[in-house]
């Protein structure tokens, strides 16, 4: 079976104010459907820099990408937003909810993209149905000032999971949230993969990654499998 | 399908962001609103302006693109010209003539004619007396008739309706009647300046025309506004001539007797100029005193109204592009307060053009709501204006909003827009994705 995602010796160079630093020098990964990869590693070590180029919001230096079998290492700008729209869903640790729209026209923001139309009554069966994945959609007339932050990154995963993509790629989503909140989130996610959805988790927690079905370390701009239950 | 899914999303997307900005987008509209009021109105006091230019050089000159044509003094020149346009109602011959109305034997009120304003008779009277030679000076008359009750009139006859070339406006009564036989009393219709006068001093309702024979007793029909301040009235040529010798009229030794002719055409009319033109020239009449003048007022005072309105534009601008800088400030201001918004929004799949479009369509929308606000300010000011000062100003007597000043008005809308947003549009375009990770 093709691999939802092969990456093979992915480089990739930033330059801030000094000089040029490699962040990855040869990243090897490949997700399947339905699969589930916690990446973990130091701050700093690159693990956000590797998710933007996954997701398509930057592009690699070096090294080939495919997605789904297609080589999309070089993909232009126009193809790389209708990528990101169909095949991707994203969680940061910051919700990045907007406070003036309702939780669910915050979810409706990933079906009103420009990249295709649906018509009300069908964004709006959409937006109930992934809200109810999640577990509320008794908030969705909610605004976002008004929500815990376990609610917030439930409705920002309901974003994500709207257009039922093919990826997850999730940064920290539990960074701002207490362990038992976390888990939830957590929870919510997994789920995702029982319907053929693969799920990328960049997280600190020990507990949280050991419930991905891989585990893998970023270091010195490579990724290593990481020992099974080194922590619990 | 692709495009209106672009298209519905940017109206979502867009009407969002302006619900969420209430405020601003009101500021915005109002660091605007002046320099487009200022636009549109200029535009419209210019086009005002040159309109009732136009209006008055027509009701004295005729109509835009007709033609005045001067005929040879000459004694057959009335008949033959009553003659030959008897067939060509759209061509039309007016000729001038000095009458008196009022007491006979006397200096009439205003002597010339001359306005009623001016008349002044304490200076004595005056008199032009031409020498066989041709030369002629004013004199004084030596000794002059008393004063009295008569009014001095410039009398136009014509041979159809002139109002075709000179759109008077009837003010009261009616306008001359040119179907039907003529009437032995003439049927006169006064300017304004006339009937002020025939207002203001009781005369006797007897009428001497100059190189007339028999006095007649005339009839008032009605007032017209020609734009003229010279008393004037006007007749039907044939009543003037039923009982007015054609040649006898201005007798001057220098034209060989006979009254002067004006004709009021459009130049498709030439060939009738031309046959009257050689029944004139068989007549013995000099062809080459047929003088050609084309109204071509527009283009005359167009260069000069063109240039004041460029300058007053120009200051109007200025305020404009105060108000540009408003609305640039207001725009990058709030690209930069949504900076995450519009990371957000990409990462989640939203090109980045529609993205830059959708700012540049809010400040085209501010930029045209505010054009809609001034130019209903305008509307409005324009219509309290005429009520105010109507009555006062002629100028603004029932004058529609032009649609120039409306057209400006959403031009420079626009305009403001485009400067206003295109800068916020590239900077919404810059925003890398990545943001959304490192914040
Ligand atoms: N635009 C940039 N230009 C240059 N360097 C950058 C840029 N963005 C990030 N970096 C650097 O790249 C390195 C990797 O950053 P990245 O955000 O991927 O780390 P991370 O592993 O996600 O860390 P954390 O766990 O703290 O989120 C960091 O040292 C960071 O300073
Ligand atoms: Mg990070």
């Amino acid at each position: 079976m093709t691999p939802l995602i092969q990456i093979s010796g992915l480089t990739k160079t930033l330059t801030g104010q000094g000089e040029p630093r490699p962040i990855l020098s040869g990243v090897d990964l490949t997700v399947h459907s339905g699969d589930s990869v916690a990446i973990l590693g130091r701050s700093g070590s690159g693990k956000s820099t590797l998710l933007s180029l996954i997701g398509l919001f930057d592009r690699p230096d070096g090294g080939q990408y495919l997605l789904g079998g297609k080589d999309i290492t070089r993909v232009p700008e126009r193809r790389a937003a209708r990528l990101r729209s169909e095949e991707f869903g994203f969680v940061f640790q910051r919700f990045f909810l907007l406070k003036h729209l309702t939780a669910a026209q915050n979810v409706a923001m990933a079906l009103v993209n420009g990249q295709g139309w649906a018509a009300r009554r069908n964004r709006r069966a959409k937006v109930m149905a992934a809200l109810e994945q999640v577990g509320i959609a008794h908030l969705a007339k909610q605004r976002p000032p008004r929500m815990s932050g376990g609610e917030q990154q439930r409705v920002a995963i309901a974003r994500a999971l709207v257009r039922q993509p093919k990826i997850l790629l999730a940064d920290e989503p539990t960074g701002a949230l207490d362990t038992e909140t976390g888990a939830l989130v957590i929870d919510v996610l997994h789920s995702a993969t029982d319907r053929g959805c693969g799920l990328i988790l960049v997280t600190h927690d020990h507990a949280h990654a050991n419930r991905m079905r891989r585990v893998v370390r970023l270091t010195d701009g490579v990724l290593r499998p990481e020992p099974r239950g080194v922590l619990i | 399908m692709a495009l209106s899914g672009k298209l519905r999303s940017a109206v979502v997307i867009g009407g969002q962001g302006i619900r969420a900005r209430k405020l601003r987008t009101f500021l915005s509209m109002i660091s605007l609103f002046l320099g487009v009021l200022a636009v549109v109105a200029v535009q419209a006091g210019s086009e005002i302006a040159n309109r009732a230019l136009l209006a008055d050089i027509e009701l004295q000159q005729g109509k835009d693109g007709s033609v005045n044509v001067s005929l040879p003094q000459h004694a057959k020149t009335v008949e033959i010209t009553q003659e030959v346009l008897r067939g060509h109602p759209e061509v039309v011959g007016a000729t001038g003539t000095k009458a008196t109305i009022g007491e006979p034997g006397v200096i009439a009120i205003n002597p010339g004619p001359v306005p009623f304003k001016y008349a002044d008779r304490s200076q004595g009277a005056y008199e032009v007396v031409c020498e066989s030679n041709g030369y002629c000076e004013q004199r004084r008359v030596e000794n002059p008739a008393p004063p009295g009750q008569a009014i001095e009139l410039q009398l136009v006859g014509l041979t159809g309706d002139i109002r075709q070339f000179r759109p008077f406006q009837v003010r009261a009564g009616q306008w001359l009647d040119f179907g039907g036989e003529p009437s032995l009393s003439p049927g006169l219709v006064l300017n304004k300046e006339a009937a002020t006068g025939f207002a203001q001093n009781r005369v006797p309702a007897q009428m001497r025309v100059e190189g007339g024979t028999a006095d007649a007793t005339p009839r008032i029909l009605g007032v017209v506004d020609d734009g003229s301040s010279t008393p004037t009235a006007y007749v039907r040529a044939d009543e003037l001539f039923t009982w007015l010798s054609p040649g006898a009229a201005t007798p001057d030794p220098r034209m060989g007797g006979g009254a002067s002719m004006t004709l009021y055409m459009w130049p498709s009319s030439q060939p009738v100029v031309q046959t009257l033109t050689a029944r004139l020239t068989g007549a013995g009449a000099d062809p080459s005193q047929v003088y050609s003048n084309a109204v071509d007022s527009r283009e005359r005072i167009g260069s000069e109204l063109d240039l004041m309105r460029w300058i007053f534009l120009g200051m109007a601008a200025l305020v404009l592009l105060i108000g540009v800088a408003g609305i640039l400030n207001v725009g990058l201001a709030t690209v930069g307060e949504r900076i995450e918004e519009f990371a957000l929004r990409r990462a989640v799949g939203t090109p980045r053009l529609l993205l830059a479009g959708i700012v540049l369509a809010e400040t085209l929308i501010i930029g045209l709501l505010t054009a809609a606000a001034a130019i209903g300010v305008g509307v409005v000011g324009l219509q309290l204006a005429g009520k105010v000062l109507g009555s006062r100003t002629q100028l603004l007597q029932d004058v529609a909003f032009p649609w120039q000043a409306g057209v400006a008005g959403v031009a420079a809308g626009l305009i403001a827009g485009i400067l206003g947003g295109l800068l916020p549009a590239i900077r919404a375009a810059r925003i890398p994705i990545a943001t959304v990770m490192r914040a």
